[in-house]
């Protein structure tokens, strides 16, 4: 790409090194394509298969797409060589999210995998499963994290905490509340191994989860050394969080300065400290670090953007503050225990542990113990020059806030040769804001060398520091006056020819400093002044002599040499002035009309005489500044210039002196007040975060939470059930809303982030997600309210025409025949005479209906839907959805409709391939209801696409003319249909759908007894038979849940009447959009009085929407 | 958390990408990235971290080798700069060195290696001796193999047992015919001489590495007689703190082969080996160098493998340099090395000759630095003294060796 760099040490290398290439995979990477690879990837060879496998990621790594070899490679999952394995595991990776479809063909294996003995291959399959993040899999990527989580192998643990992120970065809602709980369980895991990764994991997922640290606060802390460096990192950051939302800020810690300020004694207390710490401080030193402490720590808890913009309107007041609870760490065992367990951390080989553990010692740390991270910071400048900037950027802030911490070690930051230029120029900085008068001396001397450093930018920028020091430290002006001086002596000898490039920069550094340091006490440094003047004929750089002219004008009436010699300069400029540069024009213009305003009687005359020459060539000047500037300036004086045209005027002589004058005093001639230090206006950020680098909030960070907003105790139970704790922590954040809102009332609260959107619904799945299966939160959310006016008809109608009569046949009453022996002699398939009436059974099939619209947030109006089984006649991708309005309010509701809110949500998820059929609408429209009486209900039909099978749709329903967004939750059990087929079929197809098109699941079978116990309250237990009764609800569970069609019920043949085991039932559909058919057989074990074993089996093409499919009956028969 | 690691050529070629997480990154940014870098030059790579449009960027150079890594979200930067590290040594570990060829040679090695070392933009296992367990590193037996069978593997099928143990840089289960422990105290001397030739700053960074071949699991101690010159310490995971803390012992369950047992630092020595006088008179044009280099405190070893660097400042066109003892070397990019090696008894080394400006410069104005390169076998300079390493359960035939050697590290002499 860029052949100029190193292009001959290739060649060279690669002549040298070719020896050494012979059984690498150097021609692997070389030559990718050099043979085909399809075919060595079905090569029964597992060399072969490898080579290919190598071949591919070296396309990979060059940056080819490769993913057309997809399905090929998919089949080599299920190699027995690990090695493959890993291969293809590397492949899947990179191109899972491109193809899903394929990548779903793993999935098997992977399942398989997860049961294997070798832990490794455990882990592999794990993290490879989570990793293809596909939406689809995501509940079953959940139960194997489920099972990992609990699995005897510490690294199998970990890997299950590393693939809780993973699952989160799909943004299913409905799985947080479970993925959190794993957290949680992870998190006290006995290994530290796997405490680091569950850290990681929690710091990702739910960073505000307060209270699951809570619960483990000291074991946490305790744990702490032992955890893996990376862990650490992690970990430390997120107890500092805990330890200061739960427990408030320390005592005498840096943070509490800005509280210092407030109070009389406690102003004492740590101004006593600071001063045993920096004995030979000025006080001005102090008060400058604590007005920047306070900005320190209010920056750590607001983030300084927001504190910036607060404080521009100059309300800097601290009265929100005040309710900070500030405790000593001495008497805070659990503040203490932080402190104590981060200390030894400060040792750590990684730097960034000893960053993150310096952070907590800064902020918690009291004042007086700050210290002890000094020197371990310092060690981390021996480290990489990468990692060496980023630990100078986090020192300069310290150094900033409480230079008395780094005064004693100026040595370290000592320049050396092989610094880039950023770490110089920051070492440069934390110098000049450690400067004592006792380090001054070594500093300068340093100083000195650093100007003859061959990066002149550098040099330019020491200059300037001396400057700044001068600045901090008056006493010592005349010692940096003096070594400036000589600089620019010595500048003026190299830049005479103005060769240089870049001295040029130095020389007008030199000057700023000395015009600076002037600036501070004029009097005492009138000889500088000369001197400078003086040189101003050797002076070339435009910039350099404006500042020297500048510094004449405004010191012109110093002391007793310099108005002495200023008109001779004057007259000199003047004469100049043709041929200097735009800049100097300017400032001569300026000064020479300062110098007329200031100038003795003696020299009036001359003044006059020079000024009005400069203004005459100035107002012909080339440069439209210079010329306007030059009539501003003749307007000003015309008076003091008592110039030509002036007749008129002279009537008023004492008027004429007054205004122009007294403006031009002011203007030119105004004292330059001294600055006070420049508003400290630094952008700070938490110490070690990247936001702190880079000097802006880098999204994802967070500052501090504030102090004490966590005031529940979480201590209490450590057996609280888990899912209580997250409930918990919805209504903990609330709680301290409440408590916050008072006081920080114009302030986002940082604790309510994690609630809105995830409590409401974590709430309600975690209710039934404590003893179920987690799988089946994929779409129970909502009241399982059964409609029981309009629905019912409407669905047995339905049912009748859906279930064919060939079907119902099968279905029959002749049970109590069923132990005859010539019946149960016969194949089962088959059996006749005795029916059921279809109203039987049909009554007792009720659509599950959910809420669409709560009747408090829609004004009364309450919305239901339930899924019909009828078939768009539109387009087979339609799923009917019956929809009912009810007006629950006193008032008339008008104009109700419903549309589809977003139409093109579908392109960023991932499984658009599947649902890409674009022209058909999302939503066929819905006649508008016009009107609705109070008490009135109606209802409509809608034809809905769905995106996808898991994914809710979101409406905007209109009424009254006000929008309300609602959320359509789609049920799997509706995207088939139902597809006749006799029984013979219906196995011939089943044979074909062997092996991974094979899906199976068993649950425990319970509705059975709730009809039982019915029948015994009725007394009527002899005229039903019990096996019939459990098919009958067996039946009509899945006949009210999914668009099925009944085949066949095979009974169980045993003598036992009690026995339903052997109890088959087949259900046959096919899926609307494809028509690929989808085969359910449900077979029950055990006693027809006892809860029933049944298993599940789900046979079908479409490998994703089966094992949903699969998943959506266990929940519902179970 | 990370999101995507490239590896970078010395001519912005992307060797390697290896995607961390579901957000992808897309190459481009390597483009934008060396765009940058070509058009800022030098300063732009030395920033370890930077805000690119869409991504924040990390770098680490290593031998020629751009390491770069991706996020776009706050997490610390120094985790994803020490992480980058940690890959760069091992695979130099492994790759016995780093270049652009052995990066692609074992790419296969690379990838495996990046995938074990990281999971999810998260650090996974980044402990030398387990991953030497998982991934085998390539060494000349399984190359011959790979030719003559054309099959070979270095993926091994068993999860290393450290992973599993509460010591999770060793597994459990080594046997030594023959014990050996060896302590090495390998110390660099860092010194700036100031341009008056007053020492400013003298001090040694020393690494304790530790060889150790031990069956079973043994607990050291190690103590040193004079822990109280100690500066500054960080320690390998193994070291227990309290131990430390208390009485100033290093205690630990080694890993197995070479490790970094710690390392120091011992700050504000007054002495150096070597003394380095330069003078230079510039006048009219030309410059007069003059470099004198001899011993000045004698630490009772020979002193070897001497050498000075210095860059000639920028505004010299050419220059003439002799030497009356060993080797002088100017590059194309003005970097002179002066290699000594030992100094002779009879003379003092020195280096002149006569460098030529750019017309129009009359006199030097920006002095060269010269660098001070150094090796001192069987000293350390701190004076630091291993007092004793025991073994709670000493094995049969257990050998012990110490070490200690000195070099010359940021050593620098201005003029």
């Amino acid at each position: 790409m860029f052949p100029q760099f190193g292009a001959t040490a290739e060649t060279l290398s690669k002549a040298s090194t070719i020896m050494f290439r012979i059984g690498t995979d150097a021609h692997l990477y070389d030559d990718p394509e050099d043979v085909n690879i399809a075919p060595l990837l079905d090569s029964k060879f597992d060399s072969e298969k490898c080579e290919a496998l190598k071949r591919l990621l070296a396309l990979i790594a060059q940056g080819f797409d490769v993913s057309n070899f997809f399905p090929q490679v998919v089949k080599n999952v299920a190699s027995q060589s690990l090695e493959v394995k890993k291969l293809v595991y590397l492949y899947l990776l990179h191109y899972a999210e491109k193809r899903p479809n394929e990548a779903l063909l793993s999935i098997n294996s992977f399942q398989k995998d997860l049961g294997d003995t070798n832990p490794l291959v455990r882990a592999w399959a794990l993290r490879t499963m989570a990793g293809i993040r596909l939406h689809v899999i995501a509940p079953l990527v959940l139960v194997a994290v489920g099972k990992c989580a609990r699995d005897p192998s510490v690294y199998v643990r970990k890997c299950a905490a590393n693939a809780l992120p993973k699952l989160h970065d799909l943004q299913q809602e409905e799985h947080s509340s479970t993925i959190e709980e794993i957290v949680g369980m992870l998190l006290s895991d006995h290994s530290p191994g796997v405490v680091g990764a569950a850290a990681a994991a929690f710091n990702s997922i739910c960073p505000n989860n307060y209270s699951l640290i809570g619960r483990n606060y000291r074991r946490l802390c305790e744990v702490l050394p032992d955890v893996e460096e990376w862990g650490q990192i992690v970990l430390i950051g997120i107890l500092l969080r805990y330890a200061i939302a739960r427990h408030g800020l320390v005592k005498k810690s840096i943070m509490f300065s800005l509280h210092g300020k407030e109070s009389p004694q406690s102003e004492k207390d740590s101004s006593d400290v600071e001063f045993s710490l920096e004995k030979d401080n000025g006080t001005m030193d102090w008060k400058y670090n604590s007005e920047l402490a306070s900005l320190v720590s209010r920056c750590y808890i607001e983030g300084p953007d927001e504190y910036l913009s607060r404080s521009s309107y100059g309300n800097r007041m601290f009265s929100e503050f005040h309710d900070y609870k500030f405790i000593s760490a001495k008497s805070n065992d659990n503040l203490m225990i932080l402190l104590h367990c981060t200390s030894p951390l400060l040792w750590s080989n990684n730097s960034a542990v000893v960053l993150a553990a310096a952070g907590v010692h800064w902020i918690m740390a009291p004042r007086e113990d700050v210290k002890r991270i000094v020197k371990p910071l310092l060690f981390l400048l021996r480290s990489s020059s990468s990692s060496k900037y980023v630990v100078l950027c986090n020192i300069q802030v310290f150094a900033k806030a409480m230079p008395s911490l780094f005064a004693p070690h100026f040595e370290d930051f000592f320049i050396i040769s092989s610094d880039s230029y950023q770490i110089k120029a920051l070492k440069l900085e934390i110098l000049c804001s450690i400067t004592t008068e006792s380090s001054i001396s070594s500093i300068f001397k340093e100083f000195q060398d650093y100007v003859r450093d061959p990066d002149r930018r550098f040099a330019a920028d020491t200059v300037a520091a001396i400057g700044l020091c001068a600045q901090r430290l008056p006493k010592m002006a005349n010692t940096f006056l003096e070594g400036l001086l000589a600089l620019t002596r010595q500048e003026l000898l190299t830049s005479e020819f103005g060769s240089i490039e870049g001295e040029a920069g130095v020389l007008v550094q030199v000057l700023t400093s000395i015009k600076s340091i002037i600036k501070q006490d004029p009097p005492d440094h009138e000889k500088v002044v000369i001197q400078v003047v003086h040189s101003l004929d050797e002076i070339k750089v435009p910039a350099a002599r404006a500042i020297v002219i500048w510094m004449m004008g405004e010191y012109s009436n110093l002391g007793e040499m310099l108005p002495r010699m200023v008109t001779t300069v004057l007259k000199y400029l003047a004469w100049s002035f043709p041929s200097e540069a735009l800049e100097t024009k300017l400032q001569i213009l300026n000064t020479s009309v300062k110098v007329l305003l200031g100038a003795k009687e003696e020299d009036l005359w001359t003044s006059k005489k020079v000024v009005s020459y400069v203004l005459e060539l100035a107002e012909v000047d080339l440069n439209y500044d210079v010329r306007d500037r030059a009539r501003f300036l003749k307007k000003i004086v015309s008076s003091k210039l008592g110039s030509q045209e002036v007749k008129d005027d002279m009537i008023y002589p004492p008027q004429k002196e007054d205004l122009p004058h007294v403006l031009a005093e002011c203007i030119l001639r105004a004292q330059t007040q001294q600055l006070s230090l420049e508003p400290i206006n630094y952008r700070i950020y938490l110490p070690g975060s990247l936001s702190q680098i880079v000097l802006h909030a880098a999204p994802g960070y967070e500052p501090l939470p504030k102090p004490c907003s966590v005031l529940h105790d979480e201590h209490s139970p450590e057996t609280n059930k888990l899912g209580e704790g997250t409930d918990g922590s919805g209504s903990l954040s609330g709680s301290s809303d409440e408590e916050t809102v008072s006081d920080y009332s114009s302030e986002r609260s940082v604790t309510d982030s994690d609630g809105d959107d995830g409590s409401d619904e974590t709430g309600s799945a975690s209710e039934n997600g404590n003893d179920v299966d987690p799988l089946i939160q994929v779409s129970d959310i909502g009241d399982t309210h059964i409609n029981q006016n309009g629905v019912p008809q409407s669905a047995s109608t339905d049912l009748g025409e859906m279930m064919s009569k060939r079907a119902l046949e099968s279905w029959l009453d002749e049970q109590p025949d069923m132990s005859n022996p010539s019946a149960s002699g016969q194949s089962q398939v088959h059996r006749s005479s005795a029916r059921i009436s279809i109203k039987d059974i049909g009554s007792r099939v009720k659509p599950k209906s959910y809420e669409l619209l709560d009747p408090a947030n829609g004004n009364g109006l309450k919305v239901d839907y339930s899924f019909s089984s009828e078939i768009s006649s539109i387009s087979p991708l339609l799923v009917g959805v019956e929809v009912s309005f009810e007006n629950r309010s006193t008032e008339n509701i008008s104009e109700v409709t419903l549309v589809d809110e977003e139409s093109n949500k579908a392109s960023d998820s991932a499984e658009c391939s599947l649902t890409s059929h674009s022209d058909v609408p999302v939503l066929v429209p819905m006649e508008d209801i016009t009107f609705l009486e109070p008490g009135q209900r109606t209802k409509r039909t809608l034809h809905v696409r769905f995106h996808h099978h898991l994914l809710p749709l979101k409406l905007a329903l209109y009424c009254n003319g006000k929008k309300l967004s609602v959320k359509l939750r789609p049920d799997i059990g509706y995207f088939v249909k139902p597809l006749p087929m006799e029984v013979e079929a219906f196995t011939d197809k089943e044979s074909h759908l062997r092996g991974m098109f094979e899906y199976v699941r068993s649950c425990t079978f319970t509705h059975h007894i709730e009809e039982l116990n019915k029948d015994k309250e009725m007394g009527d237990m002899l005229t039903r038979d019990k096996i019939l009764l459990v098919c009958e609800t067996i039946a009509v569970q899945m006949l009210s849940n999914a668009n099925v069609f009944l085949v066949s019920v095979d009974m169980p043949v045993a003598a036992n009447l009690d026995d339903a085991s052997g109890l088959c039932l087949r259900f046959s559909s096919e899926i609307l959009s494809n028509s690929i058919p989808c085969l359910i057989t449900i077979t029950a074990e055990g006693k027809c009085i006892e809860p029933l074993n049944i298993s599940i089996k789900v046979n079908c093409e479409e490998t994703v929407f089966g094992l949903n499919l699969l998943n959506r009956i266990v929940n519902f028969l179970s | 958390m990370l999101q995507c690691i490239f590896l970078l050529s010395d001519s912005g070629e992307i060797m390697l990408e290896k995607q961390l997480t579901g957000h992808r990154v897309d190459r481009s940014i390597c483009d934008w990235f060396w765009n940058q870098a070509i058009s800022q030059g030098d300063s732009f790579k030395q920033q370890p971290v930077i805000a690119s449009p869409t991504h924040y960027l990390f770098q680490i150079l290593r031998e020629g080798i751009t390491f770069l890594a991706c996020t776009q979200v706050e997490m610390p930067p120094l985790m994803a700069i020490e992480f980058l590290c940690r890959v760069a040594d091992v695979l130099s570990d492994y790759l016995e060195g780093l270049n652009e060829d052995l990066i692609k040679d074992n790419f296969v090695i690379v990838y495996e290696l990046l995938d074990e070392m990281i999971d999810n933009g998260f650090p996974l296992t980044t402990e030398p001796n387990i991953l030497r367990e998982m991934i085998a590193p390539p060494n000349i037996v399984s190359k011959m193999l790979s030719v003559v069978t054309g099959n070979s593997s270095n993926v091994s099928d068993t999860l290393p047992g450290a992973t599993a143990s509460c010591v999770p840089w060793r597994t459990t289960d080594i046997k030594y015919a023959n014990n050996e422990v060896y302590v090495d105290l390998v110390e660099e001397m860092d010194a700036i001489i100031n341009r008056d030739g007053a020492l400013v700053k003298c001090e040694i960074y020393g690494e304790v590495k530790v060889n150790s071949h031990i069956t079973g699991v043994p607990e050291l101690t190690l103590s040193f007689t004079n822990p109280s010159i100690l500066n500054d310490v960080r320690f390998h995971p193994c070291v227990r703190f309290r131990p430390w803390e208390s009485h100033q012992i290093l205690s630990f369950v080694p890993p197995d082969g070479q490790f970094k047992l710690m390392s120091y630092r011992v700050k504000k020595l007054k002495s150096i080996p070597i003394y380095v006088k330069p003078q230079l008179t510039s006048d009219a044009g030309t410059c007069r160098i003059n470099l004198m280099v001899g011993i000045k405190n004698d630490p009772g070893k020979t002193i070897d493998s001497i050498t000075v660097q210095f860059q000639l400042p920028p505004s010299i066109l050419s220059a003439d340099l002799t030497s009356n003892h060993g080797v002088v070397n100017i590059l194309s990019n003005k970097m002179c090395t002066w290699s000594i090696d030992r100094i002779p008894k009879d003379r003092t080394p020195s280096l002149s000759g006569t460098m030529v400006l750019e017309t129009g410069v009359e006199r030097l104005h920006v002095f060269p630095i010269f660098q001070l390169g150094f090796r001192i076998q069987g000293v350390a300079l701190s004076g630091l003294q291993i007092d004793k390493l025991e073994l709670k359960v000493v094995p049969n035939r257990l050998y012990k060796g110490f070490r200690a050697s000195t070099r010359g590290g940021l050593y620098e002499v201005r003029s």
